[in-house]
Formats: structure tokens, C-alpha cells, sequence
């Protein structure tokens, strides 16, 4: 018994180190683009907003060549933006309507972390699920019901 | 483990480097050469992107304007130009940026990928460094692994193995005479050479006459005794001897032609007919071309046994080699006959002469490096018929 006992236990590992963890640490990578994305974001609603306040209607930028060469660029009329909404497309939007985007847009990435953050979640209490019942079956090797695993 | 008959070690390669080990360290070496071939297919990147660049920052200048999108963050354009098209604003590490002109910055490119070159051509050459390395790791691995053993022996003075060619490609005789030859003492070999000259000074007595089978067959019985297992071999592969003294008979033959009149050449070049007809056609030509001194070599991969059959060959070219001066059968035999009269006029075979020098020491040579398989002429006073050397 004790034989196929360590067989189990090796089952358990295995399956730990080979499908739950690389799983979780895929996931948690899925949920960092996203947070990247809220980011990116949230930092162009609130540029937009400076515009709006400051009403900046045109722009001098450093534009990057390549390797960190930069060049001067102007920007005459920053009244229409052309937003990324995805799958290749820009669209061309005034400041509100771009403000208007961009919240959508933060909703929806928002509610995607929160889809990764169950997910993660889910694997990492498999993972304590599997450990428990190795630990189980290293303590108690003959008897099961008699000890409680020690919180 | 030592040998006691011959000292020497025996050295099991597993034991200097255990096989487990030379596969692990030749797996580092791997992995570390897997690591340099990313890192120089980085810097290659680095490469193409800097000539790119190059190439554009060329084209700006061309122009006052250029309209373009100017990225707003990661996720937003403006249309907008390129202005100032001549002022590059270059970073040169640490935070400190420089004002160049277009020109001046393509400079500060150009140097920076010759840079990258060099670096790209450093680490090439540690990758090949560490490809030998991971060679040689897996070649130990797998002789270690097949149980391979390092055998150091002390040199002996022995009396070398006759054998010393693996036999010519041409012959597929399937002599095993070989055998005998190897196991055969030297002093029988030179006893059957001394017997073999005697016979020889009979048949040229004898080569007076016509009677050339008769004395084929004197010597073959006389031959037999030395070689007539390889004689028998040596028949059996060769269909147009219907016997043995045949065989023998041609291998005497070049020596009665050497020391015969050319009538007896002229007879000699039918049955060297019969040889080239039967085997040794182009491979003859080639071998005959340089002379009597290359068959000397065949010959004695020959002593190993395969020989019989080259003797024949040889033999056989030697006669046509001697032959086809003095006759118009020259004519009739084998293509390779003819071109061994080419090579006979090299050899300067004079008909007239009864004995030529050469021709006759190579035929001896033939049956003393088949009776003694060195792979050098033997010593030995090979006959007196050794008259000139050439």
C-alpha cells in the first residue's frame, strides 16, 4: 500500500508542477496585459483632459525614429484624435467622444481583470487542494479519519 | 587491465570519462550554445534595425516637411509633420541626448553598428568554440557509452603480419591462401623461392623448345607444393584455366618470357591473351603503365591471398608488356595489351635481349611477394636471374 500511496503522491505532484502551476502563471500573465491596457488608457483620457483644460491646440512632440533617435514633430490641430479601437482600426474622434471611448473601453478591461483575477484565483486554491491531500497522505500514512490536518 | 602477454593498458574509455558526465556536460554546452545563438540573433536585430534606420534618416532631409501620424501614447495618432528635418536628437546612453544634423547622426550609426559587428563577430566565435566543445563532449559520450576502450600497447619488433594490403578491388578471388601465406615461416617461403629459381632454370633450358606446356606443368607440379592452394583458389576463380597448370603455367611465363626468345614471346602472348581475355583487362593497362615496379605492390597484397589472381594479372600483363613489342599477336590480344606495349616500350624491353633486368625481377618479385607477403621486396637474393635492377 504504501507503494501505490507514493505513487499517488507523485501523481499529485506531477500534476501540481505541470499543469496547475504553469496554468497560473499564464493566467496571471494575461491579467498583467490587461492591466497594461487600463493603463495606457487611463493615461490618454487624462492627457486628453489636460487638452481640454488648457485647450491646447497645437503641439511640438519628439517623435522616436527608431533606436532612440528623435526628430520634431508638430502637431498643428489636436482637435480630432485617432483612437485605437482594436483589431487594426483607428478611429478618428473629437476630445469628448474620445473621453467618451476611453471610459467604455476602461469598463471593459477592468471587468476582464476581474474575469483573470477569479481564474488565477480558482488555480491557486486547486493547488493548495492538491497539497493538502499530499500532506494528508504523508502524515497519515495508515489512518486516515483518526488525525486532523494542523491549520 | 594489463595484459600479461604484451604489456600495454587497457583503459575502458567509461572509466576516464564516465558516460553519464560527458552527456550532462555536453548538454551544458548545448544549452550554452543555444543561449549565444539568441543572443546573436539579438544583436543581429540590432544589426538590420540600425541599417534601416540609416537608410531612413538619409531620406529625411529631402524634404522641409514630411506629414505624418504622430503616435500619442500607445493607443492614439494625430496627424501632424515631421519638421525640422535636419535636427536628430540622438541619445547616447546615461540620459545625455546630442542635436546632430542628419549626416552626423548617419556617422554616429555607422559606428555604432561596426560596433554591433564586432560584437556579433565575438560571439560567433565563442559559439564555435563551444560547438567543438559539445563535438567532442558527445563523441566521448557515445564511445563511452558503446564501451569503447583506450589500449595502449608497447611496440614490439615481431615479425610483422605479412598482410599488409587489404587486396586490390579488382580481384574477387576468394583466396584464402592468404592465410597460408601469413602463417607460413619465412625460411619456407625462402625455400620454396630457392625451389621455385631451380624449376625457373629449368624451364628456360626447356624454353629452348616449343614445349611450353610441358613445361607449364613441370613447374606446377614443382609450384604446387609451395602454392597450390593458392593456385587452386586462384583457378577456381578464373574460368578459362580449365586447370591448374595452366595457371602456373602463365605465372611462369613471363619469367620464360623475360628469358626466352621472342618466339617464346610469341607464344607466351597467345596464352597472355588468354589471361587479359579472360580478367584483368583495363585494370592491367593502369597498373602496367607505370611497369614492373607497381605490380610489385599489387603483388604483395596479392601474397595475401587475393593475389593468385593478380598474379595472373600480372603475369599476364607482364607478358603482354613483353609481348606486344616483338609480335603482331600484339594486335590480337586485349586492348590492354596494347596499351601495356605503350608501357613495355617504357620499360625497354628489348626482344633481343634474353634477359631483361626488370621485367624478370618483377615476376620474381610476384612469386616471392606471394610467397612472402611483405610488403617490401624481400631480402633476400631473390635469384640469380636479378641480372639488372632498373
Amino acid at each position: 500500500m504504501d507503494s501505490y500511496r507514493q505513487e499517488k503522491i507523485q501523481k499529485f505532484e506531477e500534476f501540481v508542477d505541470r499543469r496547475l502551476k504553469p496554468d497560473l502563471v499564464r493566467a496571471i500573465g494575461e491579467r498583467d496585459k490587461v492591466f497594461e491596457q487600463q493603463k495606457i488608457f487611463s493615461d490618454l483620457r487624462r492627457n486628453i483632459e489636460n487638452f481640454e483644460k488648457n485647450s491646447v491646440t497645437s503641439l511640438r512632440t519628439l517623435v522616436n525614429l527608431g533606436s532612440e533617435v528623435y526628430m520634431q514633430a508638430d502637431v498643428p490641430d489636436t482637435q480630432h484624435i485617432f483612437v485605437d479601437v482594436g483589431l487594426g482600426f483607428h478611429v478618428e474622434f473629437t476630445w469628448s467622444e474620445a473621453l467618451n471611448y476611453i471610459s467604455q473601453r476602461e469598463e471593459k478591461l477592468s471587468r476582464q481583470v476581474e474575469e483573470y483575477t477569479r481564474l488565477i484565483a480558482s488555480i491557486k486554491a486547486q493547488i493548495k487542494m492538491v497539497c493538502e491531500g499530499i500532506r494528508e497522505l504523508l502524515h497519515l500514512p495508515a489512518e486516515r479519519s483518526v488525525h486532523e490536518p494542523v491549520f | 587491465m594489463e595484459e600479461p602477454i604484451k604489456k600495454g593498458t587497457v583503459t575502458s574509455l567509461s572509466s576516464m570519462f564516465p558516460a553519464e558526465d560527458a552527456q550532462k556536460a555536453a548538454k551544458r554546452v548545448q544549452d550554452t550554445i543555444t543561449e549565444k545563438q539568441q543572443e546573436l540573433d539579438r544583436v543581429n536585430e540590432f544589426i538590420a534595425d540600425n541599417t534601416n534606420l540609416i537608410n531612413f534618416v538619409q531620406k529625411l532631409p529631402e524634404e522641409l516637411h514630411h506629414d505624418i501620424m504622430v503616435p500619442f501614447g500607445k493607443a492614439a495618432f494625430f496627424p501632424g509633420r515631421l519638421i525640422h528635418t535636419n535636427e536628430i536628437l540622438v541619445l547616447l546612453g546615461e540620459g545625455y541626448y546630442a542635436d546632430r544634423t542628419s549626416k552626423q547622426t548617419v556617422e554616429i550609426l555607422k559606428r555604432r553598428g561596426k560596433d554591433l559587428e564586432s560584437q556579433a563577430d565575438s560571439l560567433k566565435a565563442m559559439m564555435k568554440d563551444l560547438q567543438a566543445e559539445a563535438s567532442f563532449f558527445n563523441a566521448t559520450a557515445s564511445e563511452a557509452a558503446e564501451g569503447l576502450v583506450e589500449i595502449r600497447e608497447e611496440y614490439l619488433e615481431e615479425k610483422s603480419e605479412k598482410t599488409s594490403e587489404s587486396g586490390l578491388p579488382k580481384q574477387d578471388s576468394s583466396l584464402s591462401e592468404a592465410n597460408n601465406f601469413k602463417d607460413e615461416d619465412e625460411d619456407e617461403e625462402y625455400a620454396r623461392i630457392m625451389s621455385r629459381l631451380d624449376e625457373l632454370e629449368l624451364e628456360e633450358l626447356a624454353a629452348e623448345s616449343d614445349n611450353w606446356d610441358d613445361d607449364g606443368k613441370q613447374s606446377n607440379t614443382a609450384e604446387n607444393d609451395n602454392d597450390s592452394d593458392e593456385d587452386k583458389q586462384a583457378k577456381a576463380d578464373f574460368d578459362p584455366f580449365p586447370d591448374q597448370s595452366s595457371f602456373d603455367h602463365n605465372l611462369r611465363h613471363p619469367q620464360e618470357f623475360i628469358s626466352t626468345k621472342p618466339l617464346q614471346q610469341t607464344k607466351e602472348i597467345t596464352t597472355s591473351e588468354q589471361f587479359s581475355d579472360n580478367h584483368y583487362q583495363q585494370n592491367f593497362t593502369d597498373q602496367s603503365c607505370t611497369g614492373l615496379t607497381v605490380q610489385a605492390v599489387p603483388k604483395d597484397a596479392m601474397s595475401h591471398g587475393k593475389a593468385l589472381a593478380h598474379n595472373a594479372n600480372y603475369i599476364s600483363a607482364e607478358q603482354s608488356l613483353v609481348l606486344p613489342e616483338g609480335t603482331e599477336n600484339v594486335g590480337t590480344m586485349s586492348s590492354s595489351g596494347k596499351e601495356v606495349s605503350a608501357q613495355t616500350s617504357k620499360a625497354g624491353f628489348d626482344s633481343g635481349k634474353a634477359f631483361t633486368g626488370s621485367i624478370v625481377e618483377h615476376t620474381h618479385n610476384i612469386h616471392t611477394s606471394t610467397e612472402k607477403p611483405s610488403g617490401t621486396q624481400p631480402s633476400k637474393p631473390v635469384s640469380r636471374f636479378k641480372m639488372q635492377r632498373k
